[in-house]
């Protein structure tokens, strides 16, 4: 037991988790013809103050992972163990809604399109306010103080918060995001594709801002991309899915100086890099089969 | 501009001179220059990267060339030399809205890939009928000769069972697939230049690599020129001969790749450079 006052018990522990989707025939009884595996056993852990990238492509079940880690919508199979600190853990899979409510402040998340995620008919100012008032936890003078505290925080002005969102640009708008899911004090973010819908300088902005903030509030990131430079710029470490499965999971330097998986590898090679001396490869497919011909 | 021609190139290596081209949109606020002032040339069989954020004009640049801009937008200066081996020269900017040369122009000479395939394909006719209506419109073949040309093509973009795919809608196929369709609707008249208006923004990278390579082999068969729009420096780096840096409607560098992205001179393009997560200092602890 010497070593856990060492090294922290993780925030985050995810073991077998499966989320399973039916296929139903059409007709009168309709009968499951397939199942889909859109998370198959996956398991890892998340230490406070960590960001672990999670990547792959599309369809490859990193954004099902992230919600079912959040219980936004309830895995088939499998165990979330929430640590926070100074508690008993707790299993998200096996709570009960009300149970759970508590626990979501704690746990937040910062979505990719700005556009739509935001209540075009609520100011600012409300929508950062909306979660505090949702779990009753401030009265109005100190909700006040803290959304201009988050609005300050994320660089915006504290007269924006009487706007409405369309008045803002996409980057200013994810920051109205990260605002709104920072003001709970979350132990845990799930970032989904935060700066995938940004340009390369606002993106650049935003990756700071969230790394600033990760210091200054202690946060942990769950931080799902498809942008591997973006993963490997930012994460302490990275796991790569491929058809619902866990293919790798390592640090971040490891997994890119020497990727173990032959998915993983191949996923590399097909980036395109900014350098035109570092060649790309064009035959990601024919590779891809041959790799799903071996499986 | 800071223009770093090392090997200036004569003028009948051209296949398209756009010559300060101005687009600009009437809005409540006066006018505004999406377009202001923006020259560059395409050389034969070369592809040139026109790269820049959202907003800098990139987009309305490639879809003034093939005269697209609607009102509130138009085309109010400069000139646009399509130097055609088959037509001739021809200034696409003085061309008329309903001239038959325009028409011969679109799809024939000079076809472009859009950015959602899914938008550029009709959800209501099969894939082999869009591919077929683009033959038909531009070459001289019967309906069963245009037939075996689709296929063909629809062979040559890398779509597997190609005469089954040929009967099929594109709510049917995957992304990937999309795009490669829109290709081979693209290439099949062999066009002395295509315009890839960011041909693999909506892709994964595996697909983007495999499109990417697509549309570079097909270019050497053909022997077409292309003009890429795109924001990625890493697609531009592999992909482009030259490139030209556009913010704000301007052109504020252009040159070989090698040059321009090793040794950016413009401040601009130093600082989307730096901007990339692959070329700025680690953000890890």
């Amino acid at each position: 037991m010497n070593t856990a006052a060492s090294t922290p018990p993780p925030l985050l522990s995810v073991r077998g988790l499966c989320k399973h989707f039916p296929v139903m025939s059409r007709g009168f009884r309709p009968r499951v013809v397939k199942l889909i595996k859109a998370v198959d056993d996956v398991s890892f852990d998340l230490a406070p103050g960590e960001t672990l990238g999670l990547v792959g492509e599309s369809g490859s079940g990193k954004t099902t992972t992230a919600r079912c880690v959040l219980r936004a919508i309830t895995p088939t199979a499998g165990n979330v163990l929430f640590h926070l600190p100074g508690r008993a853990p707790v299993d998200l899979v096996r709570l009960s809604d009300g149970q759970l409510k508590p626990l979501r402040q704690h746990m937040q998340m910062i979505f990719q399109d700005p556009f739509s995620s935001l209540n075009p008919r609520m100011t600012v100012g409300d929508i950062i306010a909306e979660p505090l008032l949702l779990h009753g936890l401030a009265g109005k003078a100190e909700r006040e103080d803290r959304v201009a505290d988050m609005l300050a925080r994320v660089g915006l002005k504290p007269d924006h918060r009487v706007r409405y969102p369309h008045a803002f640009s996409g980057g200013q708008r994810q920051r109205i995001g990260i605002a709104r899911a920072l003001i709970m004090r979350p132990a845990l973010v799930v970032c989904d594709e935060a700066t995938s819908a940004l340009d390369v300088s606002v993106q650049s902005q935003v990756l700071d801002l969230l790394k600033e903030l990760q210091h200054e509030l202690n946060l942990t990131y769950l931080f799902v991309a498809h942008n591997l430079d973006v993963v490997r710029n930012f994460c302490d470490r990275v796991a790569v899915m491929r058809h619902g499965k866990l293919v790798e999971l390592a640090p971040t330097d490891q997994l890119f100086a020497a990727p173990a998986h032959p998915y993983t590898r191949l996923l590399l090679s097909a980036v395109p890099s900014p350098d035109p001396d570092v060649p790309m490869n064009f035959n990601v497919g024919e590779e891809l089969a041959r790799l799903d011909a071996c499986a | 501009m800071v223009s770093l021609n090392d090997e200036a190139a004569p003028a009948s290596d051209a296949v398209l001179e756009v010559e300060d081209l101005r687009t600009h949109f009437k809005t409540d606020d006066g006018e505004v220059a999406a377009v202001d002032g923006v020259s560059f040339v395409v050389r034969r069989g070369r592809t040139l990267a026109l790269v820049g954020e959202s907003g800098s004009g990139k987009s309305v640049t490639s879809h003034s060339i093939l005269r697209l801009i609607q009102p509130p937008g138009r085309i109010c200066g400069g000139r646009m030399l399509l130097r055609s081996a088959r037509a001739g020269d021809i200034d696409l900017a003085r061309l008329d809205e309903r001239s038959p040369l325009l028409y011969r122009v679109r799809g024939g000479l000079v076809s472009m890939i859009f950015q959602e395939p899914s938008s550029a394909l009709s959800p209501v006719h099969t894939v082999g009928d869009q591919i077929c209506e683009a033959i038909l419109l531009h070459q001289t073949v019967n309906k069963a000769e245009a037939r075996t040309r689709a296929i063909d093509m629809l062979g040559k973009v890398g779509i597997p069972d190609p005469a089954h795919r040929f009967t099929q809608y594109p709510h049917e196929l995957s992304g990937g697939m999309r795009q490669r369709v829109v290709i081979a609707m693209a290439l099949v008249c062999r066009p002395e230049l295509l315009i890839a208006d960011e041909p693999t923004t909506a892709l994964d990278v595996t697909v983007q690599a495999q499109v990417l390579g697509l549309i570079r082999s097909l270019q050497r068969e053909i022997g077409c020129s292309v003009l890429l729009i795109t924001h990625d420096f890493g697609v531009v780096a592999q992909m482009a001969d030259d490139v030209a840096v556009m913010h704000r409607g301007k052109l504020v560098e252009q040159g070989p790749v090698r040059t321009v992205l090793k040794h950016p001179q413009h401040p601009y393009t130093r600082a989307l450079l730096d901007a990339l997560p692959s070329r700025h200092a680690s953000r890890r602890a």
